[in-house]
């Protein structure tokens, strides 16, 4: 199995629910901010985002760079994370 | 691209048309999309650019046309229909462009081809001869040919005409007087290239300039222009995209207008596409004829054509050499061309796709001149003649280059040899050496002595005369005992003795020389005299008796004897071999004795683990039979130590254990004291048997949970588990505590634990239990993973032995990597029925205590 953080298996094991944003593996508190000054405040919001771009990879990735700058690492652990969440729970 | 322009619907419809299926476009998502677009926009353009090539010289010799005559057309399109055939061929070097030789052949190749077509078109130049186009890049050659045609000014054939390519260029930008003057410029040396480049360069500033210009923007600018060239099929669009590239790019307009100017010979409307064109033209002469344009370029129209073509002339050059075998050209060139030519291959390259708009315009310019028309027809012969060299020469040089290449590294691999041959002969000289040193000894050189050890008493005592015989005989002396010794000590049997006795020492001496005779006694008196070793050993009556007077000698000996040479040598190679394996058999004999003490000790160790492991089980059974005799009265609260024996140990194994089974029996009288060991009569027979005396302790038996499932601590649904099994291969941790295990064999019962708790799934084939972990791992492998979904459903969230036990995923390759041997497992695994069934294991015995304390050790 692919090393995942905590952080990932937290958010994947339940519910998003209210979770902030930080919440999201591969997000951090910088990350966070930015999302969140573009209004993009809750998990569930980007979730909608990855879904409004029907979960695709490349864009979303892409997306989430332009958006808040992330980096490779970080976009793969988001964009794995909510694929994660999805597959569970959607 | 106007993609800010696009709204929300076009970006939508732009993206379906490229087969994408978008979502839907929201602010949020705009910026992504339309990025999207244009990298599928910059796809489409590079893969159509090529073709898209093919259309734009169409388009442009039709916009053209004006000025092209009818015979010039149907030349252009040949032309045309040759660099585009060409350029399929081209595409794979097109698209892997990098600064290396690759590039350097495409562009060379276009060259030669260029050149070989201007050689056609220019007749009249017979001393050219550099540039003969060999050059392996068709494309140039093409190009080339195209220009020469259309410059046509310069007819000189072969070289020639690649000189009258570019000087047909220049003229096509200039006017054909200065290409024809500078045609026979050229016509000196290609060293005079630089040199005539220098002195048209201001005339070629303006198109100079742009070459510069797209030279520098080699990258965007073939790119660039690929874009525009292919996004757009009319001619026109073609048209004024290049030429808005070509004025962006270069800032010196008015050169390019100056250089069309010049060209005026060509009609207004091909000289309006002389520009771009020439600027393509530029970019394509640059690969093509760095060499020829070199020296047209002086001549020509730009300036920037000329620094272009500096670079050019080295891809130029190169290409010429290559072709034409103009070597020191080439070299000089290449030098100095560096990143020029991957620059200007690059531009060369990316020119290329515009050579059919050059071509084309070309074709125009022939037409223009009158000049052109007769090579024209000369000149298509001469492009198909070329192209079908082209690949030949572009063949050689590959050729050329790893013959280069292959002895380069052949010379280097022969002089690693050559070195370490040289040092092993060295050390064998040194050998040989030292042993001829060895052997020789103090031989002194016949003649004069010079030295001797006597002292200054000698040379006082003795006139020169004496003192010479004397030295002389001693050294005959010497010598001579020296063989004898010699060939005694070599095994040869013509003397079996290594000494010689005095007389025979006389008579030897006498037989040298008849003066020796007197002085024989005196001599040795000296050498008795003399306490040093002077090679000859006096020896007396008595061995070992030192020696006073000369009187007493009986034996000479020498003591440093002469040896052939391969006596010696065999001497020393038997001592060295004999050395050698004496230190050989020393090293192994300490190395197995040390290897035998390992063993024992290792055997020592597992007897005494197994001999633990015994009382172990001894003592369980025996508190197990007294905790059972207390409930059940009938029982005799002792057992024969022969049953506990034989139903501990299996019967195979008897004899193996027997030694064991004493120490342990042995063990247990000595230190346990639970245990009484006593003699009583059952059945008649009397028995040793064993009492255990310690009262049952009531918390003991309950308190240990080993090796059993105990339950499940939370249902398995989709939050806290894969919702499909991903791998064939688990790990679950924490079943057991490495520190607390005893006992040999608890790793084989967490196996059959496993098995046990996933009976139904027939599924597993390999069990890794990791003793050392600190948490506790197993590693499972199954069949599939459908398996090892259902073991995961079976183990994680049990409870085992008082832990709580969790399984995850593992990858295949990490498990074989750490498991070799389970790549070839493949056959399931079955929990042995003895472990369920056998009262012999240690955990059936608990498992009967705890069978009654219903803990279910399957879960539901």
């Amino acid at each position: 199995m692919s090393s995942t953080s905590q952080k990932h298996k937290d958010f994947v094991a339940e519910p998003m629910g209210e979770k902030s944003v930080m919440a999201l593996a591969g997000i951090g508190a910088a990350l966070g901010k930015r999302l969140e000054e573009k209004g993009f405040d809750k998990a569930y919001v980007v979730l909608g985002q990855f879904l409004v771009l029907k979960k695709d990879e490349e864009l979303f990735r892409d997306w989430l760079k332009d958006t808040c700058g992330a980096n490779v690492k970080q976009q793969g652990d988001c964009y794995g994370c909510l694929k994660e969440w999805c597959d569970a729970f959607l | 691209m106007a993609s800010t322009q696009l709204t929300d619907e076009e970006l939508f419809s732009e993206l379906k048309h490229f087969g994408v299926t978008p979502g839907p476009v929201t602010e949020s998502t705009r910026p992504v999309y339309l990025k999207k677009l244009k990298k599928l926009r910059e796809e489409q353009q590079q893969r159509g650019s090529r073709p898209g090539k093919t259309r734009s010289s169409g388009a442009i010799n039709s916009t053209s046309g004006g000025g092209n005559t009818a015979g010039s057309r149907p030349a252009s399109h040949d032309v045309t229909h040759l660099s585009s055939s060409r350029r399929p061929g081209r595409k794979s070097s097109v698209l892997g462009f990098s600064s290396d030789e690759s590039d350097a052949e495409t562009p060379l190749k276009r060259k030669g081809l260029n050149h070989s077509s201007r050689a056609d078109r220019s007749s009249g130049f017979p001393p050219q001869p550099k540039i003969r186009p060999t050059t392996p890049s068709v494309a140039n050659k093409s190009q080339y040919g195209v220009t020469s045609k259309l410059n046509s000014n310069n007819s000189s054939p072969g070289p020639g005409g690649q000189r009258s390519v570019s000087l047909g260029w220049g003229v096509r930008a200039r006017s054909s007087p200065e290409a024809e003057g500078r045609d026979y410029d050229e016509s000196g040396d290609e060293d005079d290239y630089a040199g005539e480049i220098e002195k048209n360069s201001r005339s070629l500033n303006g198109c100079g300039a742009s070459h510069l210009n797209t030279s520098k923007l080699a990258g965007d600018y073939s790119d660039s222009d690929e874009e525009e060239v292919g996004g757009l099929s009319v001619g026109d669009q073609q048209r004024d995209r290049l030429e808005p590239n070509v004025r962006r790019s270069h800032p010196k307009a008015e050169f390019t207008s100056h250089g069309v100017g010049r060209g005026s010979q060509t009609g207004g409307a091909a000289r309006q596409v002389n520009p771009p064109e020439s600027l393509n033209m530029v970019g394509n002469r640059r690969v093509e004829g760095e060499g020829d344009e070199v020296k047209r370029m002086d001549s020509d129209s730009s300036g920037g054509l000329r620094s272009h073509n500096v670079p050019r002339k080295s891809i130029y050059v190169s290409l010429a050499e290559n072709h034409g075998g103009e070597a020191g050209k080439n070299n000089h060139v290449d030098g100095e061309d560096g990143a020029y030519r991957s620059s200007t291959s690059r531009f060369a390259i990316g020119l290329r796709p515009r050579f059919s708009n050059y071509s084309s315009l070309s074709q125009t310019y022939r037409g223009n001149h009158s000049n052109h028309t007769a090579p024209n027809h000369s000149y298509s012969q001469a492009v198909l003649k070329q192209k079908l060299s082209v690949p030949e020469d572009e063949l050689l040089q590959q050729f050329k280059r790893e013959e280069v290449a292959s002895s380069g590294s052949f010379s280097a691999h022969y002089l690693s040899m050559f070195l370490l041959t040289a040092a092993c002969l060295f050390f064998l000289l040194l050998g040989l050496m030292y042993l001829r040193m060895r052997g020789s000894g103090s031989s002194e050189v016949d003649g004069v002595i010079k030295s001797h050890p006597f002292g200054s008493d000698f040379d006082d005592t003795y006139n020169k005369e004496d003192k010479d015989l004397i030295l002389k005989l001693l050294l005959n002396l010497h010598d001579h005992l020296a063989q004898v010794a010699g060939q005694h000590d070599c095994g040869d049997q013509q003397h079996p003795n290594r000494s010689l006795s005095i007389d025979e020492a006389s008579t030897y001496l006498q037989t040298q020389n008849p003066e020796f005779e007197d002085l024989v006694l005196s001599s040795l008196e000296w050498i008795i005299r003399t306490g040093q070793d002077v090679g000859i050993r006096l020896t007396g009556q008595v061995a070992d008796d030192p020696l006073t007077d000369v009187s007493e000698i009986s034996r000479l000996e020498s003591t440093h004897p002469k040896m052939p040479f391969s006596c010696r040598f065999r001497r020393a190679f038997l001592t060295v071999i004999s050395r050698v394996i004496l230190i050989a058999v020393v090293v192994g004999c300490v190395w197995s004795v040390v290897c035998y003490m390992k063993y024992r000790w290792r055997r020592e160790e597992e007897e005494t683990r197994q001999m633990y492991d015994m009382v172990q089980r001894i003592i369980d059974v025996l508190r197990s039979h007294s905790e059972a005799c207390q409930e059940n009265q009938d029982l005799q609260p002792y057992l024969p130590i022969p049953h506990v024996r034989d139903s501990l140990v299996q019967p195979q194994d008897r004899k193996k254990m027997k030694k064991i089974w004493e120490r342990a029996v042995k063990f247990l009288s000595a230190n346990e004291s639970r245990i009484r060991k006593e003699t009583q009569r059952i059945g008649g027979a009397d028995f040793l048997v064993w009492r255990w005396i310690q009262p049952s302790l009531s918390c003991d038996k309950t308190s240990i949970p080993s090796k059993v499932w105990q339950g499940k601590a939370f249902p398995l649904d989709r939050r806290n588990s894969p919702p499909n099994s991903l791998t064939p291969c688990l790990k679950i941790r924490n079943m057991f505590d490495p520190v607390m295990e005893v006992g040999e064999n608890w790793d084989l019962a967490i196996h059959e634990a496993i098995l046990e708790k996933c009976n139904d799934n027939d599924g597993i084939v390999h069990i890794a239990v990791d003793k050392n972990s600190r948490e506790g791992c197993v590693y499972v492998k199954c069949l599939s993973a459908e398996h090892s979904g259902r073991a995961f459903k079976a183990l994680h969230g049990s409870w085992f032995d008082g832990k709580l036990v969790t399984v995850k995923y593992l990858r295949l390759d990490r498990y074989h990597q750490r498991f070799p041997q389970a790549q070839g497992c493949s056959t399931p695994l079955k929990a042995s029925s003895l472990h369920v069934n056998t009262t012999s294991t240690m955990n059936t015995m608990p498992r009967l205590q705890h069978r009654g304390s219903a803990n279910s050790s399957g879960f539901s």
